[in-house]
């Protein structure tokens, strides 16, 4: 069974439940996922070793789950504070190794000291700003132009056809050999153009997800 | 194993495991499973019935790679009940290796 599968089995199992509490419930099970899968398990043995979803669902209700709406609202806060920066993170840290458990379940407390991420933020947003927006401004330019040059070429080409019943007798020729140069040469462009635009979507994909790691787990 | 015998333990078993340390529950599951053939699942309504019970708080803490991971930890009320079910544990499986037999006291 697949993550996907997985999770959509167990979630439709505890359909009678709130929705937040099925989200909540869900998530643990989704960090159960991540953590596997960063070990190298297959999301196929993951599942295997968590058991059927139905009956891990049944177990929910057998333990009672009379006011367990409360806890998982609570917890459903904890997620929204990880959510905020780390520096928030650091500082409540900071704030509840003085007043030790401050008596909410939401309080983030870090065990150990976090890393510190503001070099790796500095320098995400630096990178972006002073290098990488003008070459984004340059790639999408170039790619614009290359395109204006297919369409334009096969504009062309055809235009050269349409031409033909106008043209002179002894320019027929000329006009079929630009109509087909134009024709051909628009779709050679048009295949390199195709595989650039390809190219530079992966790229932006697999840059912005380097960045977002950067900013989050630091170098 | 039966799983009766398992169901009656579990809460005990993790409310230990919790004594040294704060985990999370992939580390519990993980530990559990192994030792005692539970599937991994089953840990995690087990920890949600502990923090309804007010046994257990909960925190989330950034972890080196994935998502953030949320960590269990026994609160004053969990360190009591821990004791305690220890003591009943104990005097139990004793009176019922009495009654079976095998080689315990």
């Amino acid at each position: 069974m697949t993550r996907e599968e997985y999770l959509a089995t167990l979630k439709s199992a505890l359909h009678s439940l709130p929705e937040s509490d099925i989200a909540d419930i869900a998530r643990d099970f989704e960090e159960h996922f991540s953590i596997g899968l960063s070990q190298g398990k297959t999301e196929h043995e993951i599942s295997a070793e968590l058991g059927d979803p139905a009956t891990v669902a049944g177990t929910y209700f057998d333990e009672g789950l009379e006011d367990i709406g409360h806890t998982m609202k609570e917890s459903a806060a904890h997620y929204a504070s990880a959510a905020s920066s780390a520096a928030a993170n650091r500082s409540a840290a900071e704030t509840s190794g003085t007043t030790g458990t401050t008596g909410s379940t939401a309080a983030v407390k870090p065990v150990s000291p976090q890393k510190d991420l503001t070099g790796a933020r500095l320098f995400v947003i630096l990178l972006n700003v002073l290098i990488t927006w003008w070459v984004a401004i340059t790639v999408i330019s170039t790619l614009f132009s290359f395109w204006c040059v297919s369409i334009s070429l096969l504009v062309g080409g055809i235009g050269s056809f349409t031409a033909l019943a106008a043209a002179p007798g002894d320019w027929i020729s000329v006009f079929v050999l630009f109509g087909l140069a134009g024709i051909l040469l628009a779709v050679a462009t048009g295949i390199l153009n195709f595989f650039l635009s390809k190219w530079t979507v992966i790229g932006s994909k697999a840059y912005i997800s380097w960045n977002k790691k950067l900013y989050n787990e630091g170098f | 194993m039966n799983v009766q015998f398992k169901k009656g333990v579990l809460d005990l078993c993790v409310l230990s495991m919790l004594k040294e340390s704060d985990q999370y529950g992939y580390e519990l599951a993980n530990t559990l499973s192994e030792i005692i053939q539970i599937s991994d699942g089953t840990v995690y309504p087990i920890l949600r019935k502990l923090a309804t019970d007010g046994m257990v708080t909960t925190y989330l803490q950034e972890s080196q790679s994935g998502p953030p991971r949320k960590y269990y930890k026994l609160t004053g009320l969990g360190k009591k009940t821990l004791i305690s079910l220890q003591q009943e544990w104990l005097t139990f499986s004793r009176s019922v290796n009495q009654i079976v037999g095998g080689d315990a006291q």
